[in-house]
């Protein structure tokens, strides 16, 4: 008997659902076990539809993305109703993802610069007529309405994704997790890790079997939860800490800058120099997770 | 006004828009808007974050296309510092457009177009998507999973990840192929070609059986951008951006870095994706189509054998510019074509397995570059200015279907008018769909 | 609010036990008169002084943080003002960045038989801060 299912994007990049492509062959296993009421990208149904079905009518609701306008509000609540389980897909819909760092300013600097300063603009004007109201900054969806599942990763993994939805269809809950990526990452760690220097992501050729952190490569591995397989670090780059807090975390970068001054070398690197080679320090430990931050947001107020 | 038709979602799109028909009370079109309903100002919130940095965090403008943003935004970043790559770094990035544009086109042309000519424009709309063509045609939805896979795959291998992609850093590539690596590709890629020359088939029976709405539905002028090298299909590398003119002309053929003399935006009051134009020619009789038909009108031919006999075959049926919107799905079949076949020399290239992919010594400085590359679905622009820390102080960004917006727009307009003026589609002649429902 | 309507900024003071606690155990002993705008709690060592308490205490509301640890070289842990100085360093920077006044954070190595230090640290942060006025995150603020 097929779950019915509705499939949300708010203000989104699509890519947990290319993810969910990325199962392959497993998707014709997935689908047919599927009824899609709803999945904008895929299917001809619209939000007029959406909204017809009665409340608690749909098995598995899944939402992708953040709220950045009054529309996307509207379309999370309109599925919490009509949902009787609700999935928050990926890092940006669990924790407010990448779009987050706009909450480092204000929206009405984003639409100066945007559509009144860029370079390439002729005759700046804000568009006004017939669109949906920005909010001033991104909230976690999960302070707007509730979640019975999670399932962060930027994308999330095409395995976490088929496993997910496999297990929800027998009524089984994705597990938490326990670990964080280091105790994923096949890299050789010493025993000790002490930073005797920094370095920036392109500078020098990285060891590609040793921990980049060793290596002075800030690595956001610490603070991370498992679940991705180490991707970026056997890729030759660093973690940036796409799949968010590692379990007791509360605030992801906090935990990252505790993290550093434990293992930078204070012989070595002055508390002076941490600050001057990290250089852009929200960017670096919040660049997913800000909106999650117990401080969540710039406290300057809009010109 | 007496009437306002509103369709919203805009549906098999990813974004978010929606259409608006407004009728006068003798049903005459007065004016079709797509008003997009969402933008996430990238161009502000990459102020302030370190250049190797944005490099990891565009690719998240598009999660279907994120090789595309992740390629533009090393290059813009390279030409604000003044750093030239190894060469097998950049034909590392090559082949990673490449294999984007493998998955990405037959991702479009399976799962968006494909629904609406396979089981047609008269079937109701709960069965027009994907999930309906895998049913009933189930041999083709192997193959077009396959063929995603075979692309997704050697993006996962070049760029780290299959989507937002990680490898590319100012001054190279942060792994090499191995040799194993590139054999085992080398075998993945001749299945490629057997599945782009069955795309190829079908896209060959759907274009025969819809040949008339195809040149009738929809057909506009307007002018058309892409990536050539010397006049050559291209979507990466060494290129010049061509413009080309409603009647065929090409107009311009401008370096990257002076996009700005050529790329004006327009703000639309009731549209969050600006109106982007000919500057020279100005709004609206700028505006401009870019992805697979702007590249193709532009390009004299094609880089690879199979996609330029494709291309001949295209333009023998309809011509060059060809202006029929529906045309789109066609070049982009024939651009799967190049994908494959360019891959495949990539793959054969001996560099490509070579270990000298990135610099040891790169300095940030200040100063600003352009990174241009063809994005699945049209010219993609990155623009930075960099600090002498290589801190991102400024960013300019125009996103491939922007190029589009207008387009799309007046597209609405012109088939609106023949759908509630002309009655066009009683006098359409359609096949039997393939698929019956 | 101070009682003539004057503000009257609060801050929370974390010391560490062996040094800057003591110092204020001292200045208290000895009569010495710090402003009641702060609280101090003990923690065993600066280095305990996790970011995220830091963070909690200005998203609570409050107009400055000190924290109080050991000159160095005195650390009764040996490297733990250390730790505390990188971490708290960019915890500073990541403030700025957030809109708050980086001055709003302050950090002191204060030794056990400093209390006259500690004492007149304490009423120059309170200048400071009456200087720059509530933290952009108080709740008393309009």
């Amino acid at each position: 008997m097929p779950v019915t299912v509705a499939m949300v994007s708010l203000a989104s990049c699509w890519g947990c659902y290319q993810s969910l492509l990325d199962t392959h062959e497993a998707l014709l296993d997935i689908l047919p076990q599927l009824d899609i009421k709803f999945w904008h990208t895929v299917t001809d149904f619209k939000y007029k539809d959406l909204e017809s079905y009665k409340d608690g009518s749909i098995d598995v609701g899944i939402v992708e993305g953040v709220c950045r306008t009054e529309e996307d509000v509207h379309i999370l609540k309109t599925l919490r109703k009509k949902c009787k389980t609700l999935i928050s897909l990926g890092t940006c819909s669990t924790y407010g993802g990448i779009y987050g760092l706009l909450n480092l300013t204000t929206i009405d600097q984003a639409l100066k610069r945007k559509f009144v300063e860029a370079e390439s603009v002729q005759e700046p004007n804000i568009p006004e007529e017939d669109v949906p109201k920005m909010l001033d900054f991104i909230v976690p969806n999960r302070k707007i309405v509730d979640f019975e599942v999670f399932l962060p990763g930027c994308p999330v993994v095409s395995k976490d994704i088929a496993d997910a939805i496999l297990g929800l269809l027998k009524g089984e809950l994705p597990k938490p997790p326990v670990r964080t990526l280091c105790d994923e990452c096949p890299r050789e760690k010493s025993e000790v890790i002490t930073i005797k220097q920094l370095k920036r992501d392109y500078e020098g050729i990285p060891d590609p079997k040793k921990c980049l952190l060793e290596q002075g490569y800030i690595c956001m591995g610490p603070a991370t939860r498992e679940g991705c397989g180490a991707l970026c670090p056997k890729a030759g780059m660093p973690c940036r800490g796409c799949y968010g807090p590692g379990p007791n975390v509360i605030d992801q970068g906090a935990k990252m800058i505790s993290a550093l001054g434990s293992i930078v070398d204070y012989e070595s690197i002055s508390p002076e120099e941490l600050v001057e080679k990290v250089g852009d320090v929200a960017g670096t430990f919040y660049n997913f997770f800000l909106p999650s931050g117990i401080i969540s947001k710039t406290v300057r107020k809009a010109k | 006004m007496s009437k306002e038709i509103v369709i919203e979602p805009a549906t098999r799109l990813e974004g978010h828009a929606k259409i608006v028909i407004k009728l006068d009370k003798n049903n005459k079109v007065e004016d079709a808007h797509f008003g997009v309903t969402v933008t996430r100002f990238f161009e502000k919130f990459v102020e302030g974050r370190l250049m190797e940095r944005v490099i990891r965090i565009v690719p998240r403008i598009c999660g279907i296309c994120p090789e595309a943003h992740h390629l533009a935004s090393v290059s813009a970043v390279e030409a604000a510092w003044g750093i030239t790559p190894p060469k097998a770094a950049l034909k590392l990035r090559d082949l990673l457009l490449q294999a984007k544009t493998i998955s990405s086109h037959a991702l479009h042309f399976y799962a968006l177009a494909a629904p609406d000519f396979l089981v047609g424009p008269l079937a109701e709309p709960q069965y027009r998507n994907v999930v309906t063509v895998i049913k009933h045609l189930p041999d083709a939805g192997k193959k077009a999973i396959e063929l995603m896979k075979i692309g997704q795959d050697l993006c996962f291998l070049v760029g780290g990840r299959a989507i937002h992609p990680v490898t590319s850093v100012p001054g190279g590539q942060s792994k090499p192929m191995t040799e194993e690596e590139r054999d085992e590709q080398l075998k993945r890629i001749d299945r490629a070609m057997e599945l782009a020359k069955f795309t190829l088939d079908l896209a060959r029976k759907v274009v025969g059986d819809y040949l008339d709405v195809i040149t009738k539905l929809g057909v506009f002028d307007s002018y058309y951008i892409g990536l050539a090298r010397e006049g050559v299909h291209t979507i990466f590398g060494d290129a010049t951006v061509r413009v080309m003119s409603p009647d065929g002309k090409i107009v311009a053929d401008f370096a990257k870095k002076d996009y700005l003399d050529y790329v004006a935006e327009h703000v639309a009051p009731h549209s969050y994706a600006t109106h982007i134009f000919f500057k020279p020619a100005s709004y609206p009789d700028g505006i401009w189509r870019a992805g697979p038909l702007g590249r193709i009108n532009v390009a004299d031919k094609m880089e690879t054998p199979l996609a330029q006999e494709a291309l001949k075959e295209f333009r023998d049926a309809v011509g060059r510019p060809c202006h029929a919107t529906l045309a789109y799905n066609w070049a982009r079949v024939v651009e799967l074509v190049e994908a494959v076949e360019k891959a495949k020399m990539l793959l054969e290239d001996p560099d490509i397995v070579s270990t000298d992919v990135k610099l040891a010594d790169v300095e940030p400085r200040e100063g600003n570059g352009v990174g241009v590359v063809e994005a699945p679905r049209g010219t993609l622009i990155h623009h930075y200015w960099s600090d002498e820390k290589g801190i991102c102080t400024k960013a300019n960004l125009i996103v491939a279907t922007n190029h589009n917006i207008a387009a799309v727009e007046k597209s609405f307009l012109v088939t609106a008018k023949q759908v509630f003026e002309d009655k066009i589609h009683e006098k359409l002649k359609l096949p039997e769909p393939m698929i019956k429902t | 609010m101070g009682g003539n309507g004057e503000f009257e900024p609060r801050i929370v003071g974390i010391l560490c036990n062996w040094c800057t606690y003591a110092g204020a155990d001292m200045a208290g002993t000895s009569r010495m008169q710090y402003p009641p705008n702060v609280r101090f709690i003990r923690v065993m060592c600066s280095s305990r002084v996790d970011p995220q308490f830091i963070l909690k205490a200005f998203e609570l509301g409050a107009d400055g943080v000190f924290i109080g640890g050991c000159h160095h070289g005195d650390c009764h842990y040996v490297t733990g003002n250390y730790r505390a100085e990188e971490r708290i360093k960019l915890v500073r920077k990541l403030i700025e960045q957030l809109g708050i006044e980086p001055e709003r954070l302050r950090l002191e190595w204060i030794s056990a038989s400093e209390g006259n230090v500690l004492v007149e640290v304490m009423n120059d942060f309170v200048k400071k801060l009456k200087e720059l006025g509530p933290s952009p995150l108080s709740k008393d603020k309009e």
